[in-house]
């Protein structure tokens, strides 16, 4: 089927046919109670968990990384915990692709620091910098706390976070504070909310959390018919699988 | 040794908006015309089919439609004290490459710049004396008034089906218009946008609190639309994907789509795609260039074209450095002020305050990237600056941009950055939840200027362009005021909480987008001294060399500039077949 694009009655006939084939596909719903606090009811499990397996990350990276996400989106009434939503999927499979390796990076040097606003000047790429940082902060919590990130109680390690975001556990090497707020901060974002597609917000959860419909989005009539009214597309976002 | 081409009439470097202009006037009279474009072609790809086309991380946070700054990058210095270091990943603007250019990523807001922006400086020392514009602000008419543009200004918005509702129809006000714009003989081609939650909302409170509210002028188009060369639109769609994106419903008007396609049919026409311009050849002797060289980067073999007449219509920063690095025109010196290659480079000055709406469905998905609604009382001139100590101001506008949930989500102030009240909080406000911008003028400093960093290159291992620039004492005062005046509505609409009201502050930022809209460096005027192009884009060393594009622009308004850029190439088109007959000063 072939819509003629300039006709946009035709075109919006065959992406609801699209949106209709997809919306009938079933959903497989279990459940992720073990870790989801008591007296809140969790929320549907994902369709499947995360991709075993990790591309970059080695086994001591990846325990930091999860106890990491693990507090930074913990189980609870809204989603299950950050490595069941493939936050870490996510994060090592960036790593390990384009974005970790630099591209469209300019990495010639001299590498003098500057400051802030010019933006990351360090000759590492992505990837490298990521796992000297994990180092680093894995340090620098031996350091404080005697023992590694992810031994912490929940409240040390919430409190070692919250000194790690606000800059107080950089040492003369290395920035932490720029590490966490610059490359895993932003990872963390996109891993949440970025398209399935690339292994994080499994089952849209996030998606769904916030009420963004996904695509395709052909709103040319929603616009007028849910302009300041719930949209019910809300409820059950649409992502690239879904049409591919 | 680069190989010796066949010479031809016109050479454009750039393969983008301009070029595709400038073509369609030349090529129609005949004139032969070949376009040198360092990318490919953007069609038929992943950007502009579903479902990939709508991959926010791919094409918007991982910039897939940009340069590629492995290969090409600026180097910042925030004063001539600094050393400039490369900026590695560049955020905040986003030059596109590939046939059409940045056209392709466009959002598509397509205002004509008010009537006294061409002759600003006699504006401003009428309306405030004489010493109202500070030495070191180095503001110049640009020798080309609005009404020798304005039928150019028709041509584009029609060329570009573009979508919105006069305010000014030959001098006579329209209700639910721009009050301020620039007369015009016609109205928009096509009706505007729908409103959307947003816009309601500003339009409702600036209505109440006296001002006239407006909707953008939009090439995003309303309906199907057909344009003069039998080029068409489909309906917009109201996906929110423009900005960083193409277009899947071909509603986005671009080169692409509403240029490129019948000059593609046109024997006079030839664009060279994977061509990468290395230089423009500068017989200083006699007064004007030879041809340039470039790259084939499909065969990495370097050829030599000769032409009778060369534009440069590249981003604002290569047209700069392809002058500097030919030597063609003084470079710049901001100790003596003598020069002019590098100076009037602006920025533009952005500012923002989130609002929150428990009660109303806000569904920020539910828009177009130029959906928005506007209020122009306290945009560049528009407003009485006797007495504030500064010069400039800004649109204030309501534009929700389809709601990415990456980079589209406000919280308010004081929301954890993760946990279960983060995600709560993302839960409770996405959807509620908007933010007020300005757009504001920058008006070019002694101290802001580009040059060729002595340090770093690129991967031809040519100089990085500098740029040395910071936000300077007027643009803050600027910004101060016109993020006021915001905060002000934001507090007279019924949102519960109003974010921080954040005016822009020195030093310039490059890690966080803030406007595409680069202009000057090679700037017009009617003075050698003071610009390095004419009124008519002639440069005034080699009068076969033409410049165009926003690098053109002596100073950046309160508006997104492919009004004005798309109307002096338009004018640049007909004057090279003018210049083509009979070669002289124009």
């Amino acid at each position: 089927m072939t819509p003629d694009k300039n006709d946009p009655q035709g075109r919006r006939g065959f992406l609801r046919q699209v949106a209709l084939a997809a919306a009938t596909a079933p959903l497989t719903a279990g459940l992720l109670a073990a870790d989801a606090p008591a007296g809140v009811a969790p929320p549907p499990a994902p369709a499947a968990g995360p991709l075993p397996g990790y591309a970059s990350l080695s086994p001591d990276e990846a325990g930091l990384l999860e106890a990491m996400l693990n507090l930074m989106c913990p189980a609870d009434q809204l989603t299950p915990n950050g490595v069941d939503c493939g936050l870490a999927v996510f994060i090592d499979r960036q790593l390990a692709g384009d974005f970790g390796r630099g591209a469209r990076l300019y990495r010639q040097g001299p590498w003098p620091a500057g400051r802030p606003e010019l933006g990351y000047q360090l000759p590492l790429t992505p990837e490298q910098y990521f796992k000297a940082g994990v180092a680093a902060a894995t340090a620098a919590c031996r350091k404080a706390h005697g023992k590694r990130f992810e031994e912490l109680a929940p409240a040390e390690a919430e409190t070692f976070l919250q000194d790690l975001a606000a800059d107080k556990l950089d040492d003369s090497h290395f920035a932490l504070g720029a590490w966490f707020n610059g490359l895993v901060y932003p990872l963390f974002e996109q891993a949440c909310f970025a398209d399935p597609l690339y292994g994080g917000n499994i089952n849209k959860v996030f998606w769904k959390m916030v009420g963004y419909p996904g695509l395709p989005a052909t709103h040319a009539n929603d616009m007028l018919e849910f302009r300041g009214k719930p949209f019910p597309g809300a409820a059950d976002p649409k992502s690239i699988a879904d049409f591919s | 040794m680069a190989t010796r081409l066949k010479k031809r009439t016109v050479v454009i470097v750039g393969g983008g908006l301009t070029a595709g202009l400038i073509s369609r006037q030349l090529t129609a009279q005949g004139i032969e015309v070949l376009v040198l474009e360092r990318g490919g072609n953007p069609s038929n790809g992943a950007a502009e089919k579903l479902p990939n086309q709508r991959d926010e991380l791919r094409w918007d946070v991982r910039q897939g439609l940009v340069q590629d700054w492995a290969v090409q990058t600026y180097s910042l210095r925030h004063s001539r004290k600094d050393s400039a270091l490369p900026v590695r990943r560049m955020e905040a603007f986003l030059p596109g490459e590939g046939r059409g250019g940045a056209g392709n990523h466009w959002t598509g807001i397509t205002w004509r710049w008010p009537e006294y922006d061409p002759a600003l400086r006699t504006r401003l020392e009428s309306r405030y004396g004489k010493t109202a514009i500070a030495p070191e602000i180095l503001i110049q008419d640009w020798g080309v008034g609005y009404a020798e543009l304005e039928s150019y200004h028709d041509l584009f918005e029609k060329l570009f089906g573009i979508s919105g509702k006069a305010g000014n129809l030959n001098g006579q006000i329209q209700a639910g218009g721009n009050p301020f714009e620039a007369p015009r003989r016609n109205e928009y081609p096509q009706p505007p946008l729908e409103f959307t939650e947003a816009g309601l909302i500003l339009k409702a409170t600036a209505e109440k609190l006296g001002y006239k509210p407006f909707r953008m002028a939009a090439g995003n188009s309303s309906g199907t639309y057909t344009n003069p060369d039998g080029l068409k639109l489909g309906a917009c769609q109201y996906c929110g994907h423009c900005d960083r994106f193409m277009c899947e419903a071909k509603a986005k008007a671009t080169p692409e789509l509403l240029l490129f396609p019948v000059l593609l049919e046109r024997p006079q026409f030839e664009i060279r795609l994977n061509c990468h311009v290395l230089g423009v050849d500068y017989d200083r002797d006699g007064r004007r260039v030879t041809g340039v060289r470039y790259v084939d980067l499909l065969t990495g073999e370097e050829y030599e074209q000769p032409a009778d007449v060369v534009v440069l219509g590249a981003f604002t920063m290569t047209n700069a450095k392809l002058l500097l690095m030919a030597g063609i025109g003084e470079k710049y010196d901001p100790v003596t002020g003598k020069g002019v290659v590098g100076r009037n480079f602006c920025y533009q000055t952005s500012s923002l305050v989130n609002l929150f709406f428990p009660d109303r469905w806000i569904n920020p998905f539910l828009a177009a990237g130029c959906s928005g609604v506007n209020i122009d009382e306290f945009n560049a001139d528009n407003f009485d600056h006797t007495g504030l100590g500064f010069l400039g101001g800004g649109a204030i506008t309501a534009n929700l941009k389809g709601g990415m949930p990456i980079r589209g989500r406000r919280v308010p102030p004081g929301t954890p950055r993760w946990g279960t009240a983060w995600k709560q909080a993302n839960a409770d406000w996405y959807s509620h939840s908007f933010a007020l911008t300005a757009q504001a003028t920058c008006y070019p400093h002694r101290e802001n200027f580009l040059d060729l960093d002595p340090t770093y290159t690129d991967a031809f291992g040519q100089p990085l362009v500098r740029m040395t620039f910071d936000w300077q004492k007027n643009e803050m005062r600027m910004s101060e005021y016109v993020t006021k005046k915001m905060e002000a509505i934001a507090h007279a609409t019924d949102a519960k909480i109003v974010g921080p009201a954040v005016p822009r502050k020195s030093p310039f930022d490059t890690r966080a987008y803030q406007s595409t809209h680069i202009v000057g460096g090679t700037p017009m005027g009617t003075d050698p001294r003071t610009s390095v192009v004419s009124p008519h884009l002639q440069h005034w060393d080699a009068p076969n060399l033409f410049v165009v594009g926003a690098s053109v622009l002596p100073h950046n308004s309160g508006y997104n500039p492919t009004g004005p850029i798309a109307a002096l190439a338009l004018r640049l088109g007909d004057d090279l077949v003018r210049y083509v007959g009979k070669p002289g000063r124009l």
